[in-house]
């Protein structure tokens, strides 16, 4: 792939990570990610496995903007991220990033439709309208009945499903879910997971970290990270993301 | 964010630590009830004060032996300077249309029949003293008409009422008795203040002065003459009165009373307005020293708010990770937490400000004074009760806002 290929991936992709590394200072030199290069093309859906310390975190935590990379560059549909400020970080996580949480995250204090409208308030949209959004996306989920319940009044998975919804309200260009169904029964696990192919059938891109193979394998293909670095790049042929021509694949480091 | 959403999410805060909130916002209460309630006191009293200086007084001109510079009131350690002679320079002085002598007799009760009123002094007074002062029956006391001069209350101590033509009795102090004609009544419960208009209540009597026995070796002509501590000049013309009190301090230069006044003491001559201020003045800085330590309860309750705002910036660091994450800026966490503790401060001023308004009115009530509301003061308390939220979620704000999103959605 030449480097003019290159920049119309960067531009096009969902993100795209160059040669980025992440170390912290904990008594002594953590290399969390080393020289990592990745691209999630629209419409993608990609798995991430590897041991605990692989480094699976901080990737996440780089792409969806709540942490710097010490070099490298990451592109998040098509925009520079790390030399952003705060401030500015904070409106791509807003609008281009849709986490979702193993542990669920949600506000405990707020409805569902309030918790699904939390990221619009950050936008400045309006309550009516807000809301009436948050109220569509609870019904897409299958949740249209609980949209008054806190979350402590609901189950795990209706509460994962409150926190998928939330992440698609400001329709990002990028999905991350960090094992989704970590704290979810296998039986319920396995309707999250059947929501997140819904979704990317939708066109949506998602990055999802897992260490279950069986959760992976939902995904157009599984980055195996080690060390820090990718290991190597499985190609699981479900299907291809529409749109994208079959040899735009992206190399590992 | 907009700043309605900051107080829908602050306000459910508050409600969802009910308990809490009352308790933080106690301090801030309390500070502002204080406050007010001390406020309202200096402003009543200070009008009840004031209130006893009537218009009537505006061509008077009183006199009096004080300590020299700031240090006393009116009349405060009033020493008997004033003989008859400084009276009678007085009286020629341009623009005098009446110098009245006020002394005090020392008594030890007023008798009339069977009845016997214990008072401490009957004052002894010149005729113009009631000039302008109605009178229920009678009239004032003079030449031709010697007696004694009494208020409604003073005569509603006796059975069936004094009247005049009555006889009453005054014992001295010294254990002698006089017999004197009742020649007034006057039409009111209070008695005459030599400012002009009404002094405080109770029981008051009034004599000539030809009752008064306290003498003094005039030191100008060598003859024993009455002496006086107090003496009350009246203007011939109110506009003009600016004029008369200077001659009028002109001629005290030369007086005996300038003579006799102890050391550290000086005679001066003030209009009502010179003693208004310094009343007020006093009363002005009576009210600042209290409210001042009413303050220091604001200053608590400042604390108290910052410190519940820091352990609830503590106990929420999860959803501060979670805000963050889904687009809050530092600035969207920040604003939240500083408009909670603003709700606290205006919570602690709203609810501060009628208790205060009640404070004072018991304290007044207590006191017998006039209630009077000093509604800037009200305006003010609820803007500090604001400011002090403001001020005390500063820190805790500012906290919230630098909180690591990652650190913070591993926070347990």
């Amino acid at each position: 792939m030449d480097g003019t290929a290159g920049e119309r991936a960067a531009s096009t992709a969902a993100v795209q990570l160059s040669d980025v590394s992440r170390t912290y200072q904990r008594g002594q030199p953590v290399h969390a990610l080393v020289d990592v290069s990745l691209t999630l093309p629209h419409g993608s859906y990609t798995a991430v496995m590897g041991p605990s310390g692989s480094g699976k975190s901080t990737l996440l935590n780089c792409i969806g903007c709540l942490d710097t990379p010490d070099s490298g560059t990451v592109h998040v549909d098509g925009r520079e991220v790390t030399g952003l400020s705060d401030r500015d970080r904070a409106r791509v996580r807003g609008e281009e990033i849709g986490f979702v949480f193993q542990t669920f995250n949600l506000m405990p204090r707020l409805t569902a439709e309030e918790n699904v409208a939390l990221p619009l308030v950050f936008q400045g949209v309006d309550r009516d309208v807000r809301l009436d959004r948050a109220r569509d996306l609870l019904d897409s989920v299958g949740l249209a009945d609980r949209t008054d319940h806190r979350p402590s009044e609901l189950s795990g998975g209706q509460r994962q499903r409150v926190a998928i919804a939330r992440a698609l309200a400001t329709d990002p260009a990028l999905l991350l879910a960090d094992e989704p169904t970590g704290n979810i029964d296998t039986e319920t696990g396995a309707t999250i997971m059947d929501l997140f192919d819904d979704l990317r059938d939708e066109g949506h891109s998602i990055l999802l970290v897992t260490h279950e193979r069986t959760i992976a394998e939902h995904a157009d293909r599984i980055v195996h990270l080690l060390d820090g670095g990718v290991e190597r790049i499985e190609e699981l042929g479900n299907r291809q993301p529409e749109g994208t021509p079959t040899d735009d694949r992206t190399e590992g480091s | 964010m907009e700043l309605g959403e900051s107080l829908r999410m602050s306000v459910r805060t508050i409600r969802g630590h009910k308990l809490r909130s009352v308790l933080t916002t106690l301090g801030i209460v309390i500070g502002i009830a204080a406050v007010i309630t001390f406020v309202t006191l200096g402003v009543s009293l200070k009008a009840d004060i004031l209130g006893e200086f009537g218009d009537s007084g505006a061509n008077r001109i009183f006199l009096v032996a004080s300590p020299s510079g700031d240090g006393g009131g009116p009349g405060f350690g009033a020493q008997s300077v004033f003989t008859e002679r400084d009276l009678d320079r007085l009286r020629a002085v341009e623009g005098v249309r009446a110098v009245i002598p006020v002394g005090s007799i020392p008594v030890s009760a007023v008798d009339h029949g069977d009845r016997s009123v214990a008072t401490a002094d009957v004052t002894a007074t010149s005729p113009a003293l009631f000039d302008g002062t109605e009178f229920a029956a009678g009239g004032p006391f003079n030449e031709s008409r010697p007696g004694i001069v009494v208020n409604r209350d003073a005569a509603s101590q006796f059975p069936g009422n004094l009247s005049v033509g009555e006889e009453v009795t005054v014992a001295y102090r010294n254990g002698t008795s006089v017999n004197v004609t009742v020649v007034g009544v006057l039409a009111t419960d209070a008695s005459v203040s030599p400012f002009g208009g009404f002094g405080s209540g109770g029981p008051a009597f009034y004599l000539p002065t030809s009752y008064y026995d306290q003498v003094v070796e005039s030191p100008s002509t060598g003859e024993t003459q009455r002496v006086y501590p107090q003496v009350t000049v009246i203007a011939e013309n109110p506009g003009e009165i600016g004029g008369v009190q200077e001659r009028v301090q002109r001629s005290l230069a030369a007086s005996d009373a300038a003579q006799l006044v102890p050391d550290g003491y000086e005679v001066t001559a003030r209009t009502n307005e010179d003693i208004v201020e310094r009343i007020g003045n006093v009363v002005d800085r009576l009210t600042q020293f209290v409210t001042g330590i009413a303050v220091i309860s604001l200053l608590v309750g400042a604390i108290g708010i910052a410190n519940i705002m820091l352990v609830s910036v503590r106990e929420r660091t999860r959803e501060i990770g979670i805000m963050k994450a889904v687009g809050a800026t530092n600035r969207d966490v920040l604003q939240l937490f500083l408009v909670e503790a603003t709700l606290l401060g205006l919570l602690g001023a709203l609810v501060g400000t009628p208790l205060g308004i009640l404070g004072g009115w018991i304290v007044t009530q207590y006191a017998d004074l006039p209630l009077v509301l000093a509604y800037e003061w009200f305006a003010l308390a609820i803007a500090v009760g604001v400011l002090v939220g403001i001020f005390a979620g500063l820190y805790p704000a500012w906290s919230a806002a630098k909180v690591d999103p990652i650190e913070a959605l591993r926070y347990e």
